[in-house]
């Protein structure tokens, strides 16, 4: 359970959360959703410990992440960031490795288990079809695979995402949706995914979070969240909201003026 | 039984796991590529000796005065060809790593200007007249002074990669205009020497001076080579490396540091050797891959082989003259280099 309290948080000096109060239940699938700038980014990265908020109180089961070590916070929490460079060639196996380094030593050489969880991991996010070319050759989708792959070797409680599926077609955003959410109904991990397209979050998230300007402007369920009221005022546009006929779930769609 | 207790230490086992493959085939030949190398330069010179009565002289048979030119004169010699490559090959490594460019190398952040100002300060003003030692001094002072406001400008954007690509540009420029402003004041005859040490010059090697740099040099590499994994954490950029628990502002200092120190000494004994420190990682990772676990001693294993054959190359080519060694390692390997980027493209 994370629990964030009047939080305020930004980049250098200026707030990009201003009194931000919320709660992510445990094992829920929640989605951050907003207009670009609304702080989704920074308040992951509250969560993470790379930012240092100004004031506020955070606390991830009943913990203190600023009062960890970056050791301890990220056996805790796993974080997967917008952008990550390729520049350098690593195999997909090295490169999904990376994320077993808060379990090593000093020198950070893997272990026997360590091996076993890349493993499993790759078969899961269906990455080990590819596991031995680099990762500058894959596609966009492949990669991002890849990218969640090794963040979930990281066995944390909560995992969180920042934009995942930007750039990505829909069939590769729905692939990514599916894993993240069998990864959260089987093993009950807090999935906290920061995204735009709010038919997806609908779709697939259990919880959403709506920010507008550093604020939270509501919160609850995708039923609770998407209504048009909200959608319309914070995107400053017109919407029709509907429902999903299959699964019941409410979507978008924007309406030419 | 002992043995095999050793080797299920974690190291060994990550070790094995590249045993098999590729990549324990590509350290086989470079070793054997090293050892060639290695013999190739201390038979070659103006004195004939063959390879056969070189490694007997090596062990201290054969000829009198075989054993004497060998182990007096050329092996010292090879030696700090063989040290300094390796040296300068792992630290571009690590600093291609930790910047996360692909033109860094060891002087990228502003050792060769610094190293070049001093010495060329202790050769103009004669000071080596007063001892051998004041220009591989000044050449270490000119490094570390270079280095430290490297570290003082990029710890002010707490270690950003291109901050610190910017402020070893800029501290670079501004040695390098100094060097200009020493030579203009001088006359052509004094320059030579100076210019000469710039080019990068194994022929002044002083054994005692070999003896305390090639110490720092080899521990320096050494604890490069197993910081492998910290370098591949902290080259997913800095969110990433973070939230997998490596203090990368903290790891970066630790490297940059070190890779510096390797640096300056490597310019303290021979000058400034441009292109093995860029190079060598470049050849390696195409052959073996980016993950710096292997790639670092790779690279340091071709670098020790690759600087020992230029060297034998710049002293034979024009004997009795020799050349700046710097010179033969920028040719051969710019050819070399561009010879591997066009067969990659094809395949």
């Amino acid at each position: 359970m994370i629990e964030i309290k009047n939080l305020c948080a930004g980049y250098n000096k200026t707030a990009v959360l201003k009194d931000v109060s919320l709660n992510i239940a445990q094992s829920s699938f929640c989605a951050i959703i907003g207009k670009n700038g609304a702080g989704k980014s920074a308040l992951l990265k509250t969560l993470c410990g790379l930012l240092t908020p100004f004031s506020g109180k955070i606390l991830i089961n009943g913990q203190n992440p600023f009062s960890l070590s970056k050791a301890e916070l990220s056996k805790i929490i796993a974080f997967m960031p917008q952008n990550i460079e390729f520049s350098l060639p690593f195999s997909v196996r090295d490169f999904i490795m990376f994320g077993r380094y808060p379990y090593m030593n000093f020198f950070k050489i893997p272990s026997e288990k360590d091996y076993e969880i890349v493993k499993r991991t790759m078969k899961f996010t269906e990455t080990e079809s590819f596991a031995d070319r680099n990762i500058d050759e894959l596609s966009g989708g492949e990669r991002q695979r890849v990218l969640i792959a090794q963040t979930i070797v990281q066995e944390t409680d909560f995992l969180i995402f920042d934009e995942p599926t930007s750039h990505l077609d829909i069939g590769g955003q729905t692939e990514i949706f599916e894993i993240l959410g069998i990864l959260n109904k089987e093993t009950g991990k807090t999935v906290i995914v920061a995204m735009h397209d709010l038919n997806a979050a609908g779709e697939f998230c259990d919880s959403l979070i709506l920010l507008d300007g550093g604020r939270v402007k509501n919160a609850g369920t995708p039923e609770e969240v998407l209504n048009y009221k909200d959608i319309e005022e914070v995107y400053n546009t017109t919407v029709i909201v509907k429902t999903n006929p299959i699964s019941g779930k409410p979507y978008i769609i924007p309406y030419k003026k | 039984m002992a043995l095999c207790a050793k080797f299920k230490s974690p190291l060994c086992q990550q070790a094995r796991r590249f045993c098999g493959g590729k990549i324990s085939l590509a350290f086989l030949a470079l070793f054997i590529l090293f050892i060639l190398s290695f013999f190739f330069d201390l038979s070659s010179g103006s004195n004939d000796i063959s390879f056969v009565n070189c490694v007997k002289a090596l062990f201290g048979s054969g000829e009198n005065d075989a054993v004497l030119i060998i182990k007096s004169i050329r092996l010292p010699r090879v030696l700090a060809a063989a040290i300094v490559g390796a040296g300068l090959a792992a630290s571009g490594c690590v600093f291609q790593g930790i910047l996360r460019n692909p033109l860094a190398e060891p002087f990228t952040l502003g050792v060769s200007g610094g190293a070049a100002f001093g010495a060329s300060l202790a050769l103009l003003l004669k000071l080596s007249s007063v001892s051998v030692f004041f220009v591989p001094f000044c050449s270490f002072c000119g490094s570390f002074i270079s280095v430290s406001a490297v570290y003082i400008l990029s710890g002010q954007k707490r270690f950003d990669s291109n901050a610190m690509i910017l402020s070893g540009v800029v501290m670079s420029y501004i040695f390098s205009s100094a060097v200009m402003l020493v030579y203009s004041l001088f006359s052509a005859a004094q320059i030579q020497a100076a210019f000469i040490w710039i080019m990068g010059d194994f022929s002044a090697v002083d054994e005692r001076l070999l003896f305390a740099a090639g110490a720092v040099i080899i521990a320096g590499t050494i604890f490069l080579c197993l910081s492998g994994n910290v370098v591949n954490a902290v080259s997913l950029g800095s969110e990433k490396s973070k939230t997998i628990g490596v203090e990368a502002e903290r790891a970066v200092k630790i490297i940059f540091l070190t890779a510096s120190l390797i640096a300056a000494c490597a310019a303290s004994v021979c000058g400034v050797i441009g292109f093995i420190g860029l190079m060598t990682p470049h050849i390696m990772r195409k052959i073996i891959g980016a993950n710096h676990f292997a790639l670092i001693p790779a690279s340091a294993l071709l670098g020790a082989s690759f600087l020992p054959f230029c060297d034998a190359i710049a002293r034979t080519v024009f004997a009795p003259s020799m050349l700046p060694v710097g010179v033969i390692t920028g040719i051969f390997g710019g050819i070399f280099f561009m010879f591997l980027l066009t067969r990659n493209k094809k395949s």
